[in-house]
């Protein structure tokens, strides 16, 4: 049996939820069709947790899951543009015309999708990305320059979880574009995902006992984020987030992290979102999103 | 004896030569072992000035590794008795946040010069400590007498705040003389 589940018509962190719930009602004998010929847009988020639905179906049956390119042009070369496809077509077996493109000069896309699997990965990511983000974060955004320093250090940290946590590669995309309806600014997007065995089963042999029956997937995204823990015992661990966490105070940003059936946010003011949820879909490994918003609004 | 080390250099020697940032824990790590062997070579050395003027980007975990662990790592005295003291030059101020929060995770403090010249400690310090050392600095020696007749403090308190500079190798005793590192 081929089962079918939809991509959402506009893929971000918000709309993952659906995916995640579909995907996981699908019995694992099944060969899965991802269906994106509806999709209208697609964040960095909700790419990089394609990538990752991609992995873990194709380990979970040794098939690759097929994947339907969407139907729109302009949505198939920004998915094109973003090197969405260059990644996809190792996980799916594509149907569909995947339009060649060539990176235009001037892009939105600030990093293209981009595997992380060692150290040397994360290198390279914050060598390619750290002068167009300087002209974005202080041309569009009105940050100032000590933003741009500390961003690659952000990214940095983010991708770095990978390598040390997740037991497998992942893929890290940074994209700049408007909020216009959630927050009438322009923003940085970062998106981290790996489908890895994800912050529960990282950090349970020294943490689970501390907790007890509260374990799980909510109170490791919690010791993880909020507590600066590690799976590792030297005193020095556990500062990635903390790094992480102080740039994001400092100009405002948010972080958010799905990981296994939970998801912790650190919310501020202009966002809607709830600190904690649980009992969520299981979905495979750690999807990691950093928004940096502008420090204007946007002209309507 | 004075040994100035360009940490961008070692990155480039330990890791790749065309990396430009000190990021990831496992860089550090060789950038770390790159200076300790350094160190190991030229036993004579007791000042470390750790120039970081040539790095763009500066993580958490390559700070920990190379300054939090280096500092860790280095034995408090050699065999004679002599201690090797250790500062970070050419910080821009991202640089100094970082190193800043992993040193105080450790309880360490270092003595810091920014890429203006300006000095300062990092990491875990009091404020008599704080205060102390920027007297150190600022006259170029310290006796525990004049420290206390300038700062209005019990001469028994202005050794203490000195000797634990000393302790901290963050200024070096000469006789009765505390001096900055800087002076070496």
């Amino acid at each position: 049996m081929t089962a079918l589940v939809e991509v959402p018509v506009s893929f971000d962190d918000r709309a993952f939820e659906a995916f995640a719930s579909a995907l996981a009602a699908v019995p694992e004998t099944d060969r899965v069709l991802v269906d994106a010929h509806a999709a209208e847009w697609a964040s960095p988020f909700g790419l990089v947790s394609l990538l990752c639905a991609g992995q873990a179906l194709r380990e979970r049956s040794g098939a690759r899951p097929l994947l339907t390119v969407p139907a729109d042009k302009d949505v198939a070369h920004y998915w094109a543009r973003t090197g969405f496809f260059l990644e996809a077509e190792e996980l799916f077996e594509i149907h569909g015309p995947v339009p060649k493109i060539r990176q235009p000069a001037e892009s939105t896309v600030l990093l293209e999708v981009t595997p992380v699997r060692v150290a040397g990965d994360v290198h390279k990511v914050v060598d390619r990305i750290q002068d167009r983000s300087a002209a974005i974060l202080s041309g569009e955004l009105g940050l100032e320059a000590k933003a741009t320093l500390s961003f690659g250090m952000a990214l940095s940290e983010a991708c770095q979880n990978i390598v040390e946590h997740a037991g497998t590669g992942g893929w890290v995309a940074v994209h700049a574009y408007s909020w216009r309806r959630r927050l009438g600014k322009r923003v940085v997007v970062i998106a981290v995902a790996d489908p890895g065995v994800g912050f529960r089963r990282s950090l349970e042999p020294t943490q689970a006992r501390r907790y007890g029956d509260r374990w799980g997937d909510g109170a490791a995204l919690e010791a993880a984020l909020i507590q600066g823990v590690s799976r590792f015992r030297e005193p020095g661990r556990g500062q990635g987030f903390r790094g992480i966490r102080k740039y994001l105070d400092r100009w405002e940003g948010k972080i958010s992290i799905r990981s296994g059936t939970a998801r912790i946010a650190m919310i501020r003011d202009w966002d809607e979102d709830v600190p904690l949820r649980e009992g969520l879909a299981p979905f495979p490994g750690a999807q990691l999103q950093l928004v940096i918003p502008a420090v204007t609004q946007e002209a309507r | 004896m004075i040994a100035e080390i360009d940490v961008r250099a070692v990155l480039s020697r330990s890791v790749c030569e065309f990396h430009n940032d000190l990021v990831t824990r496992s860089t550090g790590r060789a950038v770390r072992s790159g200076i300790e062997a350094h160190l190991q070579e030229h036993p004579d050395v007791t000042v470390v000035v750790l120039d970081f003027s040539a790095v763009r980007v500066l993580d958490c975990s390559c700070a920990d590794e190379v300054v939090a662990q280096l500092l860790l790592r280095s034995e408090p005295a050699t065999a004679d008795g002599r201690l090797t003291y250790f500062l970070v030059r050419g910080l821009d101020e991202v640089h100094a946040d970082q190193i800043d929060e992993v040193l105080r995770r450790h309880g360490l403090t270092l003595v810091a010069e920014e890429r203006g010249g300006a000095k300062r400690l990092l990491g875990r310090a009091t404020d008599l400590m704080r205060t102390a050392w920027a007297s150190v600095v600022n006259h170029g020696s310290a006796v525990p007498e004049d420290l206390a007749s300038e700062l209005s403090w019990p001469v028994d308190d202005a050794r203490r705040a000195l000797d634990e500079l000393v302790g901290r190798r963050l200024v070096m005793r000469a006789e009765a003389a505390y001096l900055p590192l800087t002076a070496a």
